[in-house]
């Protein structure tokens, strides 16, 4: 995924902001039409649901909206947006949505971790990163979402301070304890060569 | 490669990309028109707006019957596949289908019209606009006068009554239209599962259309159609009034729906 880079935007945001601060509601729609798939994908990470990251991702573009006016002028509008996008997007996890996810988490444990597949499978990149991303369901939504927004959506630690809303210094701790509980899921023999795991 | 398990966190972190640039995600939808919808129906400026921390009596989450979506070359829309299809002649400006499966659609763009006042909007038309007695003023209104006649849009929000419907994100839509200038403006395609039926308003030819989404397909001359998804929850009931044909789209009962229409004025 081509994710929007802060750096690359700066200007055109800041514009678009300003604009849409004063009403223009088609600045607003480009700011919407540039972020919507980061925001959908944001949601999706948190709710694991198409239909509830939709609704998540809609909601607080017009949350965003109408809160323009207390954006900091000059900051950047993405990890901002994200926040509000992360929030509706724990809102929107129902009971139900709770229970869809422990039964897809625990046929995700099934096929992963428990049920080890064979080395020969395992020595395969893509039984890698399907085993990667199973663990990666398994894990708390917030592990699930500062993993994602570092390595899936390249968002720096500045922006992640910023749509976590923590202090700096609190992301790398969050990260680095987020990837040793997501190491703790992964199989013992993932990544093993086959004949090591075959023999040893 | 060693085992994951004991990697380097910049190790596994790259195996993470990795996984992550192929994160089976399901396809993006548009956003943009529907929040630019919701944001033109609710008018506030977000400079002076404490909205968000506000619970919204209508919680809109448009994405469809509201939501009118260019089908990108449906295979429906191919006049040998849609001649193919059984359909009914029934009320002027609307053709009622039932299709076995609805197309495969996908999101591109919102036309509810341009958003205008009553009076605008009565201007740019070639009927006069009816608006419910029961619901009074609408909370917005759109015109579209590249219709034959023009097409008003009355948009109403959810309150007591008038419940919420999901996927529109509002309570209640009306639609107005000269159904006698273009007898087949409106293709509308149900699938199996959407309930139809053929019904009456004050003596006049309708349509009631409920349960589960239908397509929407307005054609605007003879062989040029404009392509567009209803992605209805919402229940509808269609029918003509002389010249005119007007469309209810919302969650109410059949009941409901024509209660209100036989009170239109």
């Amino acid at each position: 995924m081509s994710t929007p880079s802060v750096e690359g935007r700066p200007l055109d945001d800041a514009a678009l902001v300003e604009r849409a601060r004063n009403g223009d509601v088609n600045a607003y729609e480009e700011l919407v039409q540039h972020y919507q798939e980061l925001a959908f994908r944001v949601a999706y990470q948190v709710t694991s649901n198409a239909a509830d990251a939709e609704d998540a991702a809609q909601e607080a573009f017009v949350n965003a909206y109408y809160a323009l006016g207390r954006f900091r002028s000059g900051a950047p509008f993405r990890p901002w947006l994200l926040r509000i996008v992360a929030n509706e997007a724990r809102n929107r996890r129902t009971s139900a949505t709770r229970r869809t996810l422990l039964a897809e988490r625990a046929q995700a444990a099934q096929t992963s971790g428990e049920a080890a597949p064979s080395p020969e499978a395992a020595a395969e990149a893509g039984e890698i990163r399907s085993t990667l991303l199973s663990a990666m369901q398994r894990l708390g939504q917030e592990d699930r979402l500062i993993l994602a927004y570092r390595l899936f959506f390249d968002l720096s630690e500045a922006e992640m301070a910023e749509a976590l809303d923590c202090p700096r210094g609190t992301v790398k701790s969050r990260l680095s304890r987020a990837l040793g509980r997501l190491r703790a899921l992964l199989p013992a023999d993932l990544g093993k060569p086959p004949s090591e795991s075959v023999n040893g | 490669m060693a085992e994951l398990r004991q990697v380097s966190d910049s190790e596994l972190e790259a195996s993470l990309r990795d996984a992550g640039s192929r994160y089976p995600y399901p396809p993006t939808p548009n956003l943009a028109h529907a929040v630019r919808a919701r944001i033109v129906l609710a008018p506030a400026v977000p400079a002076t707006s404490r909205r968000v921390n506000v619970v919204r009596p209508w919680r809109l989450a448009l994405v469809a019957g509201l939501v009118l979506v260019f089908l990108a070359g449906a295979a429906l829309l191919n006049r040998g596949t849609r001649d193919a299809i059984a359909h009914f002649f029934h009320v002027r400006g609307v053709v009622v289908t039932k299709a076995s499966a609805l197309p495969s659609v996908s999101v591109s763009s919102l036309n509810l019209g341009q958003p205008t006042s009553l009076e605008r909007a009565q201007s740019l038309v070639s009927f006069i606009i009816v608006v419910p007695s029961q619901l009074g003023p609408p909370d917005a209104v759109y015109v579209d006068p590249s219709i034959p006649g023009g097409e008003v849009t009355l948009a109403y929000k959810p309150r007591a009554g008038i419940p919420l419907v999901r996927q529109t994100g509002l309570g209640l839509l009306i639609t107005e239209v000269r159904g006698d200038l273009s007898p087949e403006l409106f293709l509308k395609v149900a699938g199996p599962d959407t309930h139809v039926e053929e019904t009456s308003v004050n003596g006049d030819p309708a349509w009631w259309l409920a349960g589960h989404p239908h397509v929407i397909i307005v054609q605007t001359t003879p062989e040029d159609y404009r392509e567009e998804r209803l992605r209805l929850a919402a229940n509808t009931l269609v029918w003509e009034d002389e010249s005119v044909t007007l469309r209810i789209e919302s969650g109410l009962s059949k009941s409901d729906a024509m209660d209100i229409a036989t009170h239109m004025p």
